[in-house]
């Protein structure tokens, strides 16, 4: 017999990549200012995604990652759909090439992760340049994404810890 | 390093096999993307975006309050390093800031002397709303912050945010206890400024880098601008007050002439949002209402300076029936004289309303040479 207890402990477990993503998206909104502002805000849901898109699709639904992106544009104020459009091309591109990625060493990884990222640049900055009628500048953009990158192996410690210890029953 | 699937092929849990899924919420999401840049500004998606403000306030105002924290200790580790340049570069501040404040002192013994005549009423005193930012978009191409002062407080769209240097931007969004301001630097910004000593009237544009720009290809005198030259508010079409301080131009080109803003975004922590409404002409025009007559007549005053010293005859009368297409169109004056009149006007009232938040300096230095 399952109790209540335990059933809510499993679903907040197995909701941890969501719950993750969605602490992401809020520190994206959060004043860190970062080195008094000189480095960005890592893109920590696109790390979320990636990971875990990779190693275990089905603890993050397509659903999950549309709620993180829409958080995301609602909290910066953007343009409503963008960013879930860009995790879910994340999601796509990450699980199909699964077969390729799983069992490789760490940093052939954290090379497919700085791909992805790169692409994600560009159509952001294709997309907002084609909005804005002008071509806009990279700087900010390449900043953030090379924070991100510089930052993943250590979120992909991270989160395999935790995929291990707190998802997975032990 | 120790990760997942590193040493086998291990995929924990579900393993999902379909595209569907993705498929389905990626043409969700980019139909919705479509639709809110359609109507980006549909009541549907602004009324989304301020629900999801003001649910998320409480839980901004969660993170912001311990990253103040650290912010503050880091910044006092890192000033016990530069104590010394920081030091001096305090003393030549406080060195300058003498000098002004001897200036202050006369022009206001001077404000005093021409306030005890009759001709002038006070501006209304406005009380300014300080709030705390909360929150920020930390994305390259959205610059907004939010702050934790809506509706409740008395804030509304189109207000503008000032903190202890200079202008931050304008509230764009505004919910119950929640409001996102839009800097100066976004995109989307467009901000109506007037740069003194060259007297020109433009439009501070936002580039999505550091400083906004003003654009010169639309402007009769923009070869006047010059480097250096302080920029504030213009007020023109009535949605800001004028004169709140913007920056300082620090590049002409021949399309544009940058400005490099007064405010530190890095370091915006407590802004004070200016309630400011453009002053009503009423249409019964007698004296004895509250207190927007005075207003207009002031507004009146700044906007038709050259024609109120050309016919000084019948000042008050065209001064409030001109005052909002005056405001909007003309530039406030062509001659040096006039306009630093009218500047003096402006910088006053929005002194008034600021209560000093920004004090703009009154009138540019450059003009005594």
């Amino acid at each position: 017999m399952v109790s209540r207890a335990e059933n809510l402990a499993r679903i907040a477990r197995a909701a941890t990549p969501t719950i993750l993503g969605v602490f992401g998206a809020f520190l994206l909104a959060a004043p860190l200012r970062l080195f008094e502002g000189n480095v960005a805000t890592p893109l920590i849901p696109l790390v979320v995604v990636y990971f875990w898109s990779l190693y275990s699709p089905g603890h993050l639904p397509a659903a999950s990652i549309f709620f993180i992106g829409l958080l995301q544009d609602l909290l910066s104020g953007g343009p409503l759909g963008l960013w879930p459009a860009v995790y879910l091309a994340v999601q796509y591109v990450a699980i199909s090439q699964q077969s390729y990625f799983l069992g490789r060493e760490v940093h052939v990884v954290w090379m497919g992760f700085a791909v992805a990222a790169a692409s994600v640049s560009l159509i952001l900055w294709l997309f907002m340049s084609l909005m804005s009628a002008t071509l806009l500048p990279l700087g900010g953009l390449a900043l953030q994404m090379l924070t991100t990158i510089a930052v993943y192996p250590l979120f992909a410690v991270a989160f395999g810890n935790i995929h291990r210890r707190v998802i997975i029953e032990v | 390093m120790d990760v997942l699937g590193q040493d086998k092929r291990e995929v924990f849990g579900l393993r999902s096999n379909s595209h569907t899924g993705t498929l389905l919420f990626a043409l969700v999401s980019l139909i919705l993307l479509l639709s809110s840049l359609y109507a980006a500004e549909a009541s549907v998606f602004k009324k989304a975006r301020e629900t999801a403000m003001e649910t998320a306030s409480p839980v901004l105002k969660l993170f912001s309050g311990p990253i103040g924290w650290i912010n503050d200790r880091v910044g006092d580790v890192g000033d016990y390093f530069r104590v010394l340049e920081q030091n001096k570069a305090l003393r030549e501040e406080n060195a300058a800031l003498r000098q002004w404040e001897d200036e202050a002192r006369s022009l206001r013994a001077v404000i005093s002397a021409l306030e005890e005549l009759d001709a002038y009423e006070a501006p209304p005193a406005v009380k300014p709303i300080n709030a705390f930012v909360i929150g920020e978009a930390n994305e390259a191409y959205a610059h907004s912050m939010i702050v934790n002062a809506g509706a409740n407080a008395g804030a509304a769209v189109g207000y503008a945010a000032v903190d202890e240097r200079g202008m931050v931007g304008r509230i764009v969004d505004v919910s119950k206890s929640a409001s996102r301001i839009l800097l100066l630097n976004d995109i989307q910004s467009r901000i109506p400024v007037f740069v003194e000593g060259s007297f020109v009237e433009g439009l501070l544009i936002g580039k999505s880098t550091s400083n906004p720009s003003i654009a010169i290809t639309m402007l009769a005198n923009g070869d006047r601008i010059e480097k250096g030259q302080r920029v504030i508010t213009s007020g023109a079409g009535g949605v800001l007050p004028r004169g709140l301080t913007v920056g300082v131009i620090s590049k002409v080109t021949d399309e544009e002439a940058v400005v490099e803003l007064a405010a530190d975004y890095a370091r915006t922590r407590l802004v004070r949002i200016i309630s400011y409404r453009f002053p009503q002409i009423e249409e019964s025009g007698s004296d004895s209402e509250n207190e927007t007559p005075a207003r207009d007549e002031r507004r009146g005053a700044q906007g038709s300076a050259p024609q109120a010293a050309q016919n000084p005859a019948r000042p008050v009368e065209q001064g409030v029936a001109a005052a909002p297409v005056e405001t909007a169109a003309a530039p406030p004056a062509r001659t040096g004289a006039n306009t630093a009149g009218a500047n003096t006007v402006g910088a006053n009232t929005v002194d008034a309303n600021t209560a000093g938040a920004t004090a703009p300096a009154p009138a540019s230095p450059d003009e005594g040479d």
